[in-house]
């Protein structure tokens, strides 16, 4: 029953269409159906993921029964099931369980959610351009009615700067999909990859900057990222760590899965590597002239997110894995920290002495920012040393220089997350803060486990291994694609 | 000096974009699947119109996410808008004779007009998203022409809701009944006749009405303003 | 008859979208922002449905059910994919109108780098909070 997958995107988005109505009967069963759905997802995928045979089994999908080329696929590998999981695991993890939302603005919030929900597990699998190009704008669409946040007028203006930077952006990815299927005729992935010498430069490598451009908007590319800041501010803290955690992530993946199947050029890879470097020294250098923290957060994660284009632009397995693994690991620090700015989401001056208040907390800030810097033997260290050596194995006077800024910019991070530790343990008080149980359940869980992950690094980085060699393979991925018969044609 | 800059960056992609159109192949496109749904698509799905048979068939789920967009916007714009407000200016607005006896007279012509067009999405272009548009225009309609008259934004919600969950429902049940999710079935009956193409007009049928109600919704959440004023945007 | 597209079309597309993008950067007022939107929006789809577009081709309908030779037809999908991609650009503007509306009602002006500093002042304040306030204010605030 593997076809089963299609309910990740078609229960949630079920959910979402019916939950007006039941929240018009009964506000406890509507608020419930959000996170039961959640949970089944995750239990779907990962019965999805246990009962994949052998290590390099993918499989395709085919909606509707329309064989591709000429109907959609969704492909399912490793990285895509990794993903399909991921999406409703982070999501329940930032529920928002309370809410001072009016019964009117309650039931849109929890359909946006498991709208968004829906869109970005149809982002991890699907296997065809504009219907990553669709799924893309669904999430944009979620995201545009989450950030905003009644009670700040500011959110209003964010949102709106964030919706024409976003729009415009689908504006070149649309063109760049319409050069596509202009030099090829198709829109299937495997199968313009069979094609992907039609789009040599110029056409196809003007094609790749669009689509870059396009989707680089929500994975906090340079020179697309200027909306991360106020958006993340002006939005909740639980939507901001949703978009930085998980929405990124999947909006790094179809830049992956355009530059894998068609445009695998040096130029392309070039490309990449220039904007992750700008991407991280201005990320970094912008979080250490933070005076708050969820200023700092949202700059630092456009360092880290440059961080995962460099490493992506590393061709190969090596770099593959060090992408994966820091996406990985991004995904999980980022929410956690977020969760914490809840409480302590003010100035920095004002975080003075919060240790004493909250010492669980503070300590797990601690674990966390050390993973962030890269100290061994955290997962965050491991993540970006595969990255270096990746880097180092190119050799390229490009990438050395990369290396170089990377490691200059590790200082960097190390000195401003010194500094907000310092001050949490500082001797003076300045405010009782605490942090609600279920904040501080959730950021313990995800402490528990990064701090496993610290322990069991060696399976872990098999199976990204495994997952790695998988992705690349691209050759895999069109015979099953395309010489699938799974379903009949009427 | 931005400006400066501004039109320089216009020009270069105006010639970037002039040199990239240049190169397409224009006229003699590979149209690889195209060609092939051309050839396969009436016997596949039973639709007379091509590009209902590739809007809900061979792209079934892209018209579900396209659905989803609509159905999200409207959420958020009903999010930014706050709480639905009774419209206030009842009588005071008077539109005049013409405008609203046109408007009368208009309403039923409207409705069958769009639900033909929904219904025949399968047989002639159209289809649920364009009918559903004319809907939703009947029904705003009044709500502009008589400020004051409100739209029942319950039974709205309902219907949309509905709507919607039944294109779903029926994408679900051929994944029940052991096909693919969205597979059509249904007889596909002789193409070109109303009764045809299986599930696609049941499909449409969904669309139509929850576009039509959506928009309706969103169009007078947008027309009710908090403090009633008609700002000048320009 | 050999396949041919108007020049005349092209030109439009390109046009559009140079204008509609270049009104994005031009443009400081927030609703001329939006119709600049709208017109980059027009020009791509525009652009899109070019492809396999022939003017001796007829729409991809089939009328005559007597013979299952088709005539030279349009290329359907990007017709669809246009249907897709105007229904798209409906539901974010009409979005960023909703937006437009309540920017107007809260900050009284609609030009864009008066907003974006008012914008910048009220993150600023929302999070500078006195000490004693925070209590307060968490235990009111739990939103999520």
């Amino acid at each position: 029953m593997d076809n089963l997958l299609v309910l990740t995107v078609a229960l949630p988005l079920l959910m979402a269409f019916l939950l007006p109505i039941v929240y018009r009967f009964s506000h406890f069963i509507a608020g419930l159906l959000g996170p039961i759905v959640l949970l089944f997802l995750i239990w779907l995928t990962f019965c999805a993921a246990y009962n994949l045979p052998a290590e390099t089994t993918s499989f395709s999908i085919v909606i509707g029964g329309f064989l591709p080329p000429q109907g959609i696929v969704f492909y399912v590998d490793r990285m895509a099931l990794l993903f399909a999981f991921a999406v409703p695991l982070v999501t329940l993890l930032m529920w928002p369980w309370k809410s001072n939302l009016d019964s009117e603005a309650r039931p849109r919030q929890l359909s946006l959610l498991m709208v968004l929900v829906a869109a970005s597990s149809g982002l991890a699998l699907s296997g065809d351009l504009f219907n990553l190009y669709v799924f893309y704008e669904l999430v944009a669409v979620a995201s545009y009615g989450l950030v905003i946040n009644s009670q700040m007028s500011a959110s209003y203006v964010a949102a709106y700067r964030y919706l024409l930077l976003s729009a415009a952006g689908s504006v070149l990815a649309l063109l760049g999909i319409a050069i596509i299927y202009f030099q090829t005729g198709t829109l299937n992935l495997a199968h313009l990859s069979l094609m992907a010498e039609k789009l040599d430069a110029p056409l196809g490598l003007s094609a790749f900057v669009m689509l870059l451009m396009g989707f680089g908007v929500k994975a906090e590319l340079f020179p697309v990222n200027s909306w991360v800041p106020e958006v993340y501010l002006a939005s909740s803290r639980r939507v901001a760590g949703l978009l930085a955690g998980l929405v990124s992530k999947l909006a790094v993946l179809i830049v992956l899965k355009t530059l894998l199947t068609m445009f695998n050029h040096t130029l392309a890879y070039d490309l990449l590597l220039i904007l992750g470097v700008i991407g991280l020294v201005i990320g970094e250098l912008s979080a250490l002239k933070a005076t708050d923290l969820p200023r700092m957060l949202s700059w630092s994660s456009i360092g880290q997110l440059g961080l995962v284009f460099i490493a992506f632009s590393v061709p190969g397995k090596t770099g593959m894995m060090a992408g994966i693994a820091i996406m990985l690991h991004h995904m999980l620090v980022k929410p956690a920290l977020f969760l914490m700015a809840e409480r302590w989401g003010q100035q920095l001056v004002d975080l003075k002495g919060a240790a004493k208040s909250s010492p669980l907390m503070a300590a797990l800030f601690v674990v966390f920012a050390l993973s962030l810097m890269g100290v061994p033997p955290l997962p965050g260290f491991w993540a970006k040393f595969l990255m270096l050596t990746g880097l180092a194995e190119v050799g390229s006077s490009l990438s050395m220089m990369a290396l170089l800024v990377v490691l200059l910019m590790m200082v960097i991070e190390a000195n401003y997350l010194f500094r907000v530790a310092s001050l949490l343990y500082d001797r003076q008080a300045r405010q009782q803060s605490s942090h609600g149980f279920i904040n501080a359940l959730t950021v313990s869980s995800m402490a528990a486990v990064l701090l496993a992950a610290t322990v069991f690094i060696k399976p872990v980085s098999e199976a990204l291994d495994v997952i790695a060699t998988q992705a690349s393979d691209q050759q895999a991925m069109i015979k099953i694609t395309l010489g699938s018969k799974t379903g009949d044609q009427k | 000096m931005q400006q400066f800059f501004s039109m320089l960056f216009l020009i270069g992609l105006l010639f970037l974009l002039s040199i990239l159109t240049g190169l397409l192949p224009f006229a003699t496109p590979p149209m690889l699947i195209g060609q092939a749904i051309q050839q396969q698509a009436v016997d596949a799905t039973g639709a007379a119109n091509l590009v209902t048979s590739v809007v809900l068939g061979y792209r079934g789920i892209d018209t579900l996410g396209e659905l989803s967009i609509l159905f999200a916007a409207s959420a958020a714009g009903g999010l930014v808008l706050g709480k639905t407000v009774r419209a206030k200016k009842a009588a005071s607005e008077n539109t005049g004779f013409i405008l609203q006896a046109g408007t009368d007279l208009l309403f039923p012509l409207l409705l069958v007009a769009g639900l033909y067009i929904v219904l025949h999405g399968h047989l002639t272009p159209g289809g649920g998203f364009q009918g559903g548009v004319l809907l939703a225009t009947a029904f705003f309609l009044p709500v502009l022409v008589r400020p004051g008259t409100s739209v029942s934004h319950k039974l709205l919600i309902v219907i949309e809701g509905l709507a919607g969950a039944s294109f779903i429902a029926i994408g679900l049940l051929a994944l029940y009944q052991g096909g693919e999710f969205l597979q059509p079935f249904l007889d596909k009956g002789l193409t070109g006749q109303l009764l045809s193409a299986g599930t696609l007009p049941l499909l449409y049928l969904a669309v139509g009405l929850k576009v039509g109600a959506e928009l309706a919704g969103l169009l007078a959440n947008l027309s009710t303003e908090q403090d009633g004023e008609n700002d000048h945007v320009a | 008859m050999l396949p041919e597209v108007p020049a005349m079309l092209l030109a439009g597309a390109v046009g559009l979208v140079v204008i509609g993008l270049g009104g994005l950067v031009l443009s400081r007022n927030l609703y001329r922002l939006l119709l600049a939107l709208a017109i980059a929006e027009a020009g791509a789809n525009l652009l899109l449905i070019l492809a396999g577009f022939d003017s001796y081709a007829v729409a991809p309908i089939v009328t005559d059910f007597s013979t299952s030779a088709l005539p030279a037809m349009v290329d359907p999908v990007p017709q669809a994919m246009v249907l897709t991609a105007i229904v798209i650009g409906v539901g974010v503007q009409a979005l960023a109108l909703a937006m437009i509306i309540r920017i107007k009602q809260a900050y009284g002006t609609l030009d864009m780098a008066e907003l974006k500093s008012k914008m910048e002042a009220d993150l600023d304040k929302s999070l500078v909070m006195p000490g004693a306030a925070l209590i307060k204010a968490e235990r009111e605030s739990d939103n999520g």
